[in-house]
Formats: C-alpha cells, structure tokens, sequence
C-alpha cells in the first residue's frame, strides 16, 4: 500500500504553502522528510492526515484519494499521525491515552489485546501506566506518543519531528523504537530537523524548500550532492 | 436562631443542586466546544413544557413525564450542532471567533423562547408536584417534591460524571475537550462528539426544567433568569471546570438562601451577578482556576 | 469609499426625506423609532463589530440614557434639550468606568461582564422604587419643548438621530481612530506593537459607543414617553446585535440599515401577531451569522481576497535555486 503525493498545493486560509510537492512512500518503507523551517514539510504531513484541505493535487493511498477526508476518516484507512508536541492528553493518564488510541478498534477485547502487545512493546509505558501523561519525561512522552499510534496498527505513521525537543539519548531510544517499527513492516514519513538522525535510518529522503520538491534520493545521493549538502546539511545548527 | 439558619442552609443546597444541573451542562458545553450556550434557559423551558404536556395533557405518571422530557431535551439538544454550529465553523474555517457563535447561540433562544411562546402561549402553566407529601425534620419541613430535585439533581450528574470517566465515549469527550487534533488523530469524528456533548448537556437543563416544574411553573422565559446567573456560576467555577461548576452552584444557591436573612428578596438575584462582576474583575479564571474537563 | 459614501448619502437621504414626503402620522412613528433603533445598532457595532470589543450589555447604557433623561426631566423638571446631552454623558462616563476593567477581558469573558452590567442595571432599575418607579418604570413627564405641530416633532428627532448617525460614521471610517479601532480588532498585539494605544482607543471606543447608545435611549424616553425595566432585558440586546448581524458587522452604516430594515419588518409583522416577529428575528440572526456573517453590506460590497502565494525571500544570488524538484 503506497502512498502517492503529487502536485499538491496546500496551505492556511489564502497563504499558499505547498506549490506543487510529489512525495511517495511505498510499503514498509522508511522515508524522510527534511527543509529549512517553514519549508512545508509540517505543512505536507498536515494536508496529507486531513487537518488541512489541498487547493489542488493528488494524494492517494493505495488506490483510494484521501483528498477531503477528516482527519478521523485518514485513520481508518491505515494511516497514523503523531504531532510536533506529542499530541498527548497530558492530563489523562498512559492507560487512559492508550485506551484512546484504541478508540477505533471494534470491541474491548480488541482493545485489551492491543494493550496487552504495547505493554509487551513497551515495557516502561505498563510501569506507568497509572501516571500522569504530562508527567512522564521528554522522551516517554515521545515512546507514549508512538506507542498511542500503534494501538490500532496502522500501514503507515507520519511523524511531525519526532526528535524534537528532545535530549540526545531520547532521541536515540525514540530512533531505535521508530527502526524496529520499520523492520516489522511500518512503513513511515518522518519530518525532521534534526538531519543526521533521519539520514541515518531512512531508506529515502525527499528534501523541501520554499513549498517546493528541492532533492529526491537515498542518503548517500544527498551526501554526495555537494550543493544540496552546503545548503541543506551546513544549515542545520 | 440556628434552626433558621439551617433551614436556609438546607433550601441553598436545594436550590443549589438545581443550579447544579444548569450549569455543569453549561460548563460541559463551553469545556467542550468553547461556545456559551446562550438558549440553554430554552431547553430548561422545553423541559418544563414536555412535562407538563406529559403529565397533565396525557395523564402520564411523573416519572415517565420527567424521563420523556430529559430525552425530548436531549434529542432537540443532538440536532444544535449539525444544524447550526457546524456551518458557520465550516465558513469560519480555522478562526475561532467566538463571538460569532454566541450571537448563533442568541439567536436560537430568542426563537425558540418566542416558538414557545407562540406554541404554547404566554400563561403560567401548572404541574402538580411530582411527589406528595412532606419530611418533617426537627428545624424543618421539607416536601418530598424539592427532596426529589435534589436528588434527581444529584443522580443524574453522578451519572455524568461516571459516564465522563469510565464509558470509551466519555474518553472521547474529555479527549476533545483537551486536544481536539489529537482526538481526531485518534479516529474520533469530532462533529458526533460535539453534537453528544451539546445533547447531553441540554439535556441536563431539560431534565433540571421538568423536575423543578411543579415549583416554578411553565413559561417560555422561565430560564432566563437561570441562564444569567448559570453564567456568572460557570465564571466562578472556572469556565470549561465541571467539578467548579458543581461547587459553585451549591455554594451560589446556599449564598442565595442565607442572604435572604439579611437583604430584602427582589435583590437576591443581584449577588449572582455582582459576583460574577465581581470574579471577572479580580479572577477570571474562576475559584477553583481554569481547568479543562478532566 | 467613494461608493460608500453615495450609499451612505443616499440613505441619509432618504431617512430624512422619507417622513416629509410622507407626513403621515403612523409612518412618522415608525421611521422615528426606526432611527433611533439604528443608533443604538450602529452604537454597539462602534464597539463590538468596529473595535471588536464584543458587548452583550448594550441594553444597559440604553436604559441609562432613557432613565436620566425620564428622571430629569420628571423630578428635576429639566428641559428635554438639557436631557438628551446628559443622558448621553451619563452613558458615555459609564461605559468609560466599565470600559476599565473590560480592558483586560476577551472574548466570552468581556460578553458576560456587560452582560452582568446589563442585568444589574436592569435589576436597580425595577427595584429601586424611589428612584425608578420600579418595574412600572417612570411615565408622565414632558418632552422636548418648544415645538409646533406633531410632525415637525417627529422631525426634530430625526435630525438629531442622523446628524448622530454620521457623526459616528464619520469618526469610524475617516478619522484615524476608526482605523485604530479596525487594526485593534484584528489584531491586538499586532496593533500594539505598531504604536498604537490600544488602550486609549479601547476606552474610546467604550465611551463613545456608549454615549451614542444613551443618546439613543434618551431620544427613546422623549419619543415614547415612557422607560421601563424590561427596556434593559437581553430581548434589547438580542434585538440590537440582530439588526447589526443583519446589517453587516463593522461598517457602522450597515447595521443601521439593518435596523431600518429589520425594524420594518417587525413593524409589519406586527399585523400576524405579536409573538411571529420575534421568531422571525431570531431565525434571521441565525441565518445570516452562518450564511451570511457579512450582512447586507458584505453583500454590497463583496468581492474575493485572492490567494497568496508565499514568494521566497530575497536570497544571494546563488544558482543553486534552480535545482529542479
């Protein structure tokens, strides 16, 4: 099941964001998406989960378009979302955030099943699970977030920077978690600021700038291109 | 002395608890939505209206008059939002003018307060009381009918409260009221949470009105006086806070009664406003601060 | 704005042509009391829709211009000429005092304030016999003196409301308070940091849309000859922000034809039965907050922002722009 973007033209109100963008992501694949801030790429992994409707393009998902459906509707045809800032209930507490993640699977066996596998995935999550989701730390917050998404076993998840504001040996334990995922068959877009970290584990990576397709290709490609790389890995701090 | 005292006491709580009802499907509302209901004295009214027509027109018992008239408010309250709200946020798109909203909600009370009027007619309808009979306490005496508003009062909002926590659909509404993104991320379709939330808590109103019937008589503007002073309850309790609101009422409705010792009755409805004037100027986020639904 | 203002003339106009060419008692009646209608709308637009400053207490400073003008001129035996100017002082003071604490509320909060004030005024003024007369309200007392026949005492009034009318439109759109006030109510932060004295003109805003509601409301007691109570309920001010949704929020002028309009149509309605009309404002509040949030003067003068394309910034001059996607 792939996922196509393509000439896609989104944006806030009447300011255009998005000017044409292609993206794809096949089966089980582990693509990245980078740019300079206000480049789009939220803006991109938005349009696509429904938060925002597209002036004009395509996207599809297999051979169904996702153009004009909530973001409700975008979940369940297999594809998960997790926010820049998490998108917890910080007042509920992991159990209850986990519930909701389940919240469209059909019955409480299901649900119960599906807790069972995360606390199985996740040992730490089912040690606190009584806690406060705003309590827990940067990074268990991050691990809740994914682990939230999980619960209904989605084909693809997109992931809103999923490093940020984290500390480095979060993000490691986020990037393990996000690599096992993706040997398992998820596939995944990730937005990224933090460069090195999604050069590191994604098979491709789509480079954005200005609302526009800059760089296509694997890794290494972008390594070796030497203006992309002046311009895009010299930027990042 | 003191048994005068606590005959008012228990009479605040009483009438607090009726308030209750108000005001935490008010809360509910705002928590949820972010809009003030301003019609929701209409479904009180609509409450009070459905009972009568059960009771007295169709000879119905009590109960089944107060349950069909919960859910007749309940089932007006389903079609609000997709009639109503849902358009103009589909023309207001991501700007969240709130004003905008309260002058919609302004809009239906004065016509469905007017429907009413022009249905119904403008005469004090009477209904009997749903209970007979009298508790004699030592410093009082109490008729079963205000008992039985107490209470219902007191029931109905545990259930709430029991829904909120435990059913996957009460999940649902605390979610939207805390991260509506992230509950649709959830797969939850935020248009069939809102019209529930909006259902239940005129709901709330519609009940409050048939239960309290017998005592305040039907007419079409029966809530209003409710309605203004739910709001200044709701600043006090902290906007969006339902525990705030169930407390405030109680402690409104007691302020309410004992005041009455001291200044004459007409200005009683006076302390529900200067309060609020009063909350707004020094804490606007109410006593108990604001929280959103847990 | 050349456009504008023909419409804007065009309706003085025929405001104030319309009960001389016509000088039939009963449309005298309701021209006048259309007007003055159209004052108290394009009074709370001045603050709500203009500056943004939404109020649901406008009733109030209504009730507080017709009382002064009432108690004046019954117990103090002031001229209704006199009358006027204080009841509309009075009112503006007021909404001066309650524009205070309102600078620091928003949105639903800074609506149930006034709505709290209204109902509190509302509240004095049907208890405090000795003053008010309670929830009779005050009747029996003498109108604006010096003047011959009927008509022309409709007339005079008329005048007064127009010459009002413009004077608020003028202050709304060609003065630079009116742009103060339209910057304010887009963007407060914004409007602040561009040097603006959000607070000088929010206060503003108060004490002038106050004053013109009061003055509204004194021209009301001088008309009617008699203020009540219920002049303060929320049915005035679903009434006011009815004909100012209709008409159009923030142009001044539009709800005050909404008013004309709107209060026409209540007039005629008047033949089915008292209690059709306002059912039928209700559903127009209602439908045109959803369907057309503009009003009648968004209809007028709509035309479609175009879309904006965000265009790049202006970068060095570096080929690498060129990279294709």
């Amino acid at each position: 099941m792939s996922l196509v973007v393509d000439d896609l033209h989104a944006g806030y109100g009447r300011l255009e964001i998005l000017q044409g963008v292609a993206v794809r992501v096949d089966t089980g694949e582990m693509v990245g998406l980078i740019g300079p801030n206000g480049a789009g790429k939220s803006t991109l992994l938005k349009t696509i989960f429904g938060y925002l409707r597209p002036f004009g393009g395509v996207i599809a998902f297999g051979d169904e378009s996702l153009v004009g459906l909530r973001p409700d509707q975008v979940l369940h045809r297999g594809i998960g979302f997790l926010a820049q800032d998490g998108g917890l209930f910080a007042d509920m507490t992991v159990h209850e955030n986990l519930v909701l993640g389940g919240y469209s699977l059909r019955t409480r066996g299901d649900v119960e099943q599906a807790l069972d596998q995360t606390f199985t995935q996740f040992p730490l999550l089912r040690d606190r699970r009584r806690q406060r989701a705003g309590s827990l730390s940067g990074g268990e917050q991050r691990l809740l977030g994914l682990a939230r998404a999980l619960m209904v076993r989605p084909r693809l998840i997109l992931l809103d920077e999923p490093s940020a504001a984290l500390a480095p040996r979060f993000i490691d334990r986020v990037y393990d978690a996000i690599v096992a995922l993706n040997r398992s068959g998820l596939a995944l877009l990730i937005a990224e600021q933090n460069v090195e970290m999604i050069l590191g584990v994604a098979r491709r990576v789509y480079v954005l700038d200005l609302g526009q397709n800059a760089f296509d290709g694997s890794p290494a490609e972008l390594r070796e291109t030497e203006r992309i790389r002046r311009l895009y890995l010299g930027e990042v701090a | 002395m003191w048994e005068s005292l606590l005959e008012f006491l228990v009479q605040g709580i009483i009438l607090g608890g009726l308030y209750a009802l108000f005001a935490v499907g008010l809360t509910l509302i705002f928590g949820v939505l972010e809009v003030i209901n301003i019609a929701h004295g209409e479904f009180f009214a609509l409450g009070g209206y459905l009972v009568f027509a059960a009771v007295v027109l169709l000879g119905l018992r009590p109960v089944v008059g107060i349950v069909a008239a919960s859910l007749g408010a309940f089932a007006v309250g389903l079609a609000v939002y997709p009639l109503l709200l849902a358009p103009l946020r589909r023309r207001l798109g991501r700007r969240p003018y709130g004003a905008l909203y309260l002058v919609l909600t302004l809009g239906l009370s004065t016509f469905m307060q007017n429907g009413l009027l022009a249905v119904a007619g403008g005469e004090y309808l009477q209904v009997p009381p749903h209970v007979a009979g009298i508790l004699d306490l030592s410093f009082t005496a109490l008729s079963y009918q205000r008992i039985l508003v107490f209470v219902v009062a007191m029931a109905l909002l545990a259930g709430l409260f029991a829904f909120l926590l435990l059913h996957r659909q009460g999940l649902a509404v605390r979610a939207v009221a805390q991260n509506p993104e992230a509950a649709q991320a959830m797969g939850i379709n935020l248009g069939r949470i809102f019209s529930l939330t909006i259902a239940l808590g005129v709901g709330l109103a519609g009940a409050g009105g048939a239960l309290i019937a017998p005592q305040f008589n039907v007419y079409p503007a029966v809530g209003l006086p409710l309605t203004i002073k739910a709001f200044a309850i709701t600043i006090l309790g902290g906007m969006g806070n339902l525990l705030g609101a169930l407390v405030a009422s109680l402690v409104v409705g007691v302020t309410e009664s004992l005041a009455v010792m001291v200044i004459p009755s007409e200005w009683q409805n006076l302390i529900a406003f200067a309060v609020m004037v009063l909350v707004l100027l020094v804490r606007p986020q109410g006593l108990l601060g604001r929280a959103v639904v847990r | 704005m050349t456009t504008r203002g023909t419409w804007l003339g065009g309706l003085a106009v025929a405001a104030i042509l319309l009960p001389l060419a016509v000088p039939h008692p009963f449309v005298l009646t309701i021209a006048t009391q259309a007007l003055i209608w159209a004052l108290l709308a394009s009074s709370w637009d001045l603050l709500s829709g203009y500056a943004g400053q939404v109020s649901f207490g406008h009733a109030g400073f209504f009730v507080l211009g017709g009382y002064t003008a009432a108690i004046t001129s019954k117990s103090l035996g002031l001229s209704a000429w006199l009358g006027v100017w204080l009841g509309a002082l009075l009112a503006a003071v007021v909404g001066l005092a309650v524009g205070f604490p309102a600078l620091r509320l928003r949105g639903h909060y800074l609506a149930l304030i006034t709505l709290g004030f209204a109902e509190i005024l509302r509240l004095v003024a049907q208890n405090w016999l000795s003053l008010t007369g309670g929830p009779f309200g005050i009747y029996g007392y003498a109108t604006f003196s010096g003047l011959p026949a009927d008509p022309l005492l409709r007339r005079q009034a008329l005048y007064v409301v127009v010459a009002s009318l413009f004077a608020m439109a003028v202050i709304g759109e060609r003065t630079p308070a009116g742009k103060a006030f339209r910057a304010i109510r887009e963007d407060e932060l914004l409007a602040a940091t561009l040097g603006i004295h959000t607070t000088r003109y929010k206060l503003l805003a108060f004490a002038l849309s106050s004053g013109f509601a009061g003055l509204a409301g004194t021209l009301y007691a001088y008309y009617v000859l008699l203020v009540s109570p219920t002049l303060a309920s929320p049915a005035t001010t679903a009434l006011v922000i009815g004909m100012a949704v209709f008409g159009g929020l923030g142009t001044i002028w539009g709800p005050a034809a909404g008013a004309l309009l709107l209060y026409g149509v209540n007039e005629a309605l008047r033949f089915v039965g008292v209690v059709y009309n306002l059912i039928v404002v209700g559903l127009i509040i209602m439908t045109f907050v959803i369907f057309v949030p503009e009003g009648l003067a968004g209809v007028v003068r709509r035309r479609p922002a175009p879309r904006v394309r965000r265009s790049p910034p202006a970068r060095s001059t570096d080929a690498s722009r060129s990279i294709g996607g």
